[in-house]
């Protein structure tokens, strides 16, 4: 494994395992998610078990249905941040477990993940439309 | 470390704004009128490795070779455009990967040089308008602020205020979720009608792209704040994007010339079916 591979893994390790340590789950980053009322899979939820879930996930547990469904919903809105009355930067913590949800530490992915394969494709293919060659040779 | 000034910093533009280079070039000249040298740096060859972040290998990879170009480039600050760029600098590549640099949001350092660029904005730039404004990024850059503080500078323009605010840090990430983004777009036509405005103004590159399908049947306008600001310097732009996006026919909007030099498979199978797809709302 490389070494920015190691490293980026163990400070999503790190990072999980603080906050979940720092979380009480009260539930008032769910409270005012924006998503939450736009995920229909989130009707049932409830603030605090959907966030004891996501402890769960930071803590390399399997989560909850719903906290799967929650960190899988998270569009970076940050409006949990701002609500969290432990002060937690609570995007950041819905960051990380969006990333375990989704495999990026080698687990089987539990959410999929919208990919584009021809990303780097199309970037350039636009790049040569709207850049001149000469700016495509500085700036790419 | 404050930036001195006059100074050279590189303009990390991401890699999905190659779709809108003028926006680049205009960036680039707008700073320099303000006393920034900046050297643009973007595309898949500086990846923040959020396209491939449900894979640590590939994404951390990925990351620790950008910070690692900036670091050789030996400017001490990367001027940032991205969101998502911006926002895995700060929490996952300089972490992990040390950065010999600072970061700092475009929108912070024209903010923070406003009294150099309002003399700058001499042309009226008669307009109503509403900023596309989202919930996040704002808690880490304020640019629901400092975007409409700074087109609030051009004389004749008027910056609309609404407490609306779209999901997400852009419309790249709601766009997956199903009808988040349509809805999105149909809150944000109902707010323009609600306070009078005839232009709707976006902040980021991927909700520009969006949005300005926005304009098609519509008597409004859909630009960027760099576009205006642009405007009232007198700096002369094209929003090609935008032309081709609401063009009946894009292919013909971008002649036969462009297309053979982009190459016929890459723009029939890469550019033409996002150009051709229908305005989300």
């Amino acid at each position: 494994m490389r070494e920015s591979e190691q490293g980026l893994i163990a400070h999503i390790r790190d990072h999980s395992a603080r906050l979940a340590e720092a979380c009480t789950a009260c539930g008032a980053c769910y409270r005012v998610c924006p998503m939450v009322a736009r995920t229909p899979a989130l009707a049932g939820g409830t603030p605090e078990a959907v966030m004891a879930g996501i402890r769960d996930i930071l803590r390399d547990g399997t989560g909850t249905t719903d906290a799967i469904a929650f960190a899988g919903a998270c569009v970076r809105s940050g409006e949990c941040t701002a609500a969290c009355p432990e002060r937690l930067d609570a995007a950041f913590l819905m960051r990380l477990a969006s990333l375990r949800v989704r495999g990026t530490l080698g687990d089987t992915p539990r959410v999929k993940t919208p990919h584009d394969p021809r990303w780097s494709a199309r970037v350039k293919a636009f790049a040569r439309l709207t850049m001149t060659e000469e700016e495509r040779a500085e700036w790419l | 470390m404050a930036m001195t000034a006059d100074a050279n910093v590189t303009f990390w533009y991401g890699c999905n704004m190659a779709r809108h280079g003028e926006i680049v070039r205009l960036v680039t000249r707008i700073l320099e009128a303000v006393g920034v040298t900046a050297a643009p740096a973007g595309g898949p060859g500086y990846c923040c490795g959020s396209p491939q972040e449900a894979n640590a290998r590939i994404a951390a990879g990925m990351a620790a070779r950008t910070v690692e170009k900036f670091n050789q480039a030996g400017r001490d600050t990367v001027v940032t455009w991205c969101p998502s760029c911006h926002m895995n600098m700060d929490d996952l590549m300089a972490p992990v990967t040390e950065a010999a640099f600072e970061t700092q949001h475009i929108t912070q350092l024209l903010a923070a040089r406003a009294e150099r660029l309002r003399p700058l904005l001499m042309r009226q730039v008669p307009a109503r308008v509403l900023v596309h404004a989202h919930h996040g990024f704002h808690g880490r850059v304020p640019v629901n602020t400092d975007v409409p503080m700074l087109l609030g500078m051009i004389p004749g323009l008027t910056v609309l205020d609404h407490p609306m605010r779209v999901p997400g840090h852009m419309c790249s990430a709601i766009a997956p979720k199903p009808g988040v983004l349509a809805q999105a777009h149909r809150d944000t036509l109902a707010t323009m009608a609600d306070v009078g405005a005839e232009t709707l103004v976006t902040i980021l590159h991927s909700c520009h792209r969006d949005a300005v399908a926005l304009e098609r049947g519509r008597a409004i306008r859909v630009v960027n704040w760099v576009h205006l600001l642009a405007e009232a310097m007198g700096l002369p732009y094209t929003d090609e994007y935008k032309l081709w996006r609401n063009a009946d026919d894009p292919r013909a909007a971008m002649g036969a010339e462009r297309i053979a030099a982009t190459g016929d498979a890459a723009f029939d199978q890469l550019v033409e079916p996002e150009l051709r797809r229908a305005p989300t709302v």
